[in-house]
């Protein structure tokens, strides 16, 4: 560090946006686009949509599911798997079971649509055409 | 020996925030250290910040209270991250924005939503902060026998001067830390409680019989006035006066006075509880007595899904992962170190049923977790672990509530009052404190779990539906966001308040007031959709909503 350097107040990216918007007033960038982006968005947000939406159906079969599977069938507290009362096991431990994969799952879908389109549109003039391929 | 384990956390929660900034030397060290933190570091301290008071000793709490049901709380707020992960981590790290309100702000370019989405910042965080500093003073009022507000005061103090000393830089590290500290402090004692119960003790947890005779002479500490009916005659001591035979009638234990009942007597019926180990508490549904146990396990599961991705104090940590890529990764490995902690609750609230089921009666039943050691192990092998327990409690504690005083704090001098210093930013974080410490002094009869899961139903109703249409419909207007987070905070809040006020029995009623995320969050969906149908989003909208889910890899990107 040189003796003559500067000291600078380092503040959160938060309170330097807040501190510039208040001195300009005016909004720091209007939100835009180059137009073969906007295509490739297109695409990448049609891929993430539709593998989202596969997992929270997943995840709603779970949480909205199972309660009603316990609610059916009350007989299932008088079986026991290993001593402990099997709809005991269905909530402490089931949903956790089911949802690590889950979420490893969602995520190596959602990075998968990314990935590939990311390396190959350098050189590719269809952006779309990438994010199909990168499908398996 | 409490006192000091406590003193330890704290102390060791400031080496690392002191380390952590030495690690850094200038400026531009500061500003880019994000992009070297890994996901499964920042995963860490995500689950560091979010395992509070409510999951260290809330969840036991309520299992021993209501039921095995109860183990559904967990489940949603593992759940959350599910719902994270799909719908806005990526997403919302690539707006840059920290917070809720900066967001709405950069997606809709409407400064009034921002001071709105403020005003919403506010009441989640107030709604968080209170449980975590009553369940600190409960911690504190168990193991050293001090008044409870005496705890609760002493709780402000503690968070006012790890605040003070920087207890907060490098708050990545520090959280991790405290993820790792909160597994250890947790999964030790539950696993030395099991072996150490015999097995009798073990076979009983997994069978229980509901708790109608004291087995042994049992001293009861009342928290809040209760109404006891009791049916047949029975011993009981009054404050340390002589056994007395009451008769059969209805009888009102005031706030503070211990009953110490004989051992074999019956156990008196408390109005609108359920006592532990019987077949309703043992029922795997929540609200199991009152008639609509799939209508309550649903609106909890609703609000702690869709409401984990509001929660102020989280969605700043996801800033910290390098793009969006980064925070996808951190919410999945968060759901796996969630899913691990998240198994043991479940020992405490089986075990507090069996040994501890009399705090049901006292309405001290967040206490269990902590009371257990010494009820297994009275010597000083039972204080170490007590200690541990207690010293775990306060880190979760002090994890959140630093994180929600800071997000709370920032809402109120970035967004709501014009002309931010630092200064100030630090004098209002003090100044939220002392508000908090003042509106917990009250709080004391209210569970820790169920507060903060309307926190949970407030976000789930307000900033659920903002960032998810915010997200993914590119027709969203700043009007109809607007209309629908003022329908949703409404409507949520409003119930919730309107339950404590009036306190009602459990019930139909009391579900949808106490609980409203079930309608609730449909009905703040919907209105966003319709108000924003009416009207037509500017033209850069599309751009905006697209440029979210464009990955960084890509080129033509601006930064």
């Amino acid at each position: 560090m040189t003796p003559r350097q500067r000291r600078v107040a380092v503040v959160s990216p938060q309170t330097r946006l807040a501190m510039v918007r208040r001195r300009t007033g005016i909004r720091v960038d209007v939100p835009h686009l180059a137009p073969t982006d906007v295509e490739r968005a297109r695409g990448v947000y049609r891929a993430q949509l539709r593998r989202a939406l596969a997992a929270l159906a997943v995840l709603a079969v779970l949480i909205v599911g199972l309660p009603v599977v316990l609610a059916l069938f009350p007989g299932l507290d008088g079986v026991r798997f290993a001593g402990v009362p099997v709809s005991w096991l269905a909530v402490a431990v089931l949903p956790y079971a089911v949802l690590v994969p889950l979420a490893w799952w969602q995520l190596r879908r959602a990075e998968r649509v990314e990935r590939p389109s990311g390396r190959a549109v350098r050189g590719d003039r269809h952006p779309t055409a990438a994010v199909r391929t990168g499908r398996p | 020996m409490i006192g000091v384990a406590i003193v330890l956390v704290v102390l060791a929660t400031l080496l690392i925030g002191a380390r952590g900034v030495a690690a850094m030397r200038s400026t531009s060290d500061f500003l880019v250290a994000s992009r070297r933190i890994s996901p499964t570091l920042n995963a860490a301290a995500v689950s560091g910040e979010y395992l509070s008071a409510a999951s260290f000793l809330g969840v036991a709490g309520l299992v021993v209270k209501d039921g095995v049901g109860a183990l559904w709380y967990p489940v949603g707020f593992t759940a959350g991250y599910i719902a994270m992960l799909a719908l806005v981590a990526a997403p919302m790290r690539r707006t840059g924005a920290l917070t809720v309100p900066d967001f709405a702000e950069a997606r809709l370019g409407s400064p009034g939503l921002r001071k709105l989405s403020a005003v919403v910042v506010l009441v989640i965080a107030t709604l968080y902060l209170v449980p975590q500093f009553k369940a600190a003073g409960l911690v504190l009022t168990v193991v050293s026998g001090t008044p409870y507000w005496v705890g609760v005061v002493v709780a402000g103090v503690a968070v006012s001067i790890t605040l003070a000393l920087g207890g907060m830089r490098a708050a990545t590290y520090v959280q991790a830390f405290q993820f790792g500290l909160k597994l250890l402090l947790f999964v030790v004692p539950a696993l030395w409680l099991v072996l150490t119960v015999g097995a009798d003790t073990r076979r009983e947890a997994l069978s229980p019989v509901e708790f109608t005779r004291f087995e042994r002479t049992t001293p009861v500490e009342f928290r809040l006035d209760t109404r006891l009916t009791i049916t047949e005659p029975t011993p009981v001591s009054l404050s340390g006066a002589p056994v007395e035979l009451l008769g059969q009638g209805s009888y009102a234990a005031v706030a503070g006075s211990t009953w110490t009942f004989a051992e074999g007597a019956d156990v008196p019926d408390v109005a609108g509880a359920v006592p532990p180990g019987g077949e309703d508490w043992s029922r795997p549904l929540l609200d199991p007595a009152g008639g609509h146990p799939l209508l309550a396990t649903w609106s909890v599961l609703v609000a702690t899904v869709l409401g984990t991705m509001g929660l102020p104090h989280i969605i700043v940590r996801f800033h910290t992962s390098a793009d969006g890529r980064g925070a996808r990764r951190t919410a999945a490995i968060t759901v796996a170190m969630l899913s691990g902690f998240y198994l043991f609750p479940a020992v405490y609230g089986l075990l507090g049923a069996v040994l501890l089921p009399e705090l049901y009666l006292a309405g001290g039943t967040d206490t269990v977790v902590v009371a257990l050691p010494a009820r297994v192990d009275g010597g000083w092998v039972g204080e170490v672990f007590t200690a541990m327990l207690g010293a775990g409690a306060f880190a979760a504690f002090l994890a959140t509530s630093l994180g929600l005083l800071l997000a709370l704090s920032g809402a109120i001098s970035h967004d709501l009052l014009p002309g931010t210093t630092l200064r100030r930013l630090r004098s209002t974080t003090l100044g939220a404190a002392a508000c908090v410490v003042v509106l917990a002094l009250p709080a004391v009869n209210l569970d820790v779990g169920v507060l903060v899961t309307s926190a949970f139903a407030v976000a789930a109703s307000t900033f659920c539906p903002l960032l998810v249409l915010g997200i993914w419909w590119p027709r969203l207007t700043a009007r109809g966001a607007v209309v629908g987070v003022v329908v949703g905070l409404v409507s949520s809040a409003g119930s919730v308040a309107i339950d404590l006020l009036l306190g009602l029995s459990p019930g139909l009623a009391s579900i949808l007031l106490g609980q409203p995320a079930l309608w609730s969050v449909p009905l703040a969906f919907l209105t966003m959709v319709v108000v924003s149908l009416r009207g037509r989003p500017p033209a850069w909208a599309t751009a905006a909503m697209l440029r979210l889910h464009l990955d960084e890899s890509g080129p033509g990107r601006d930064r």
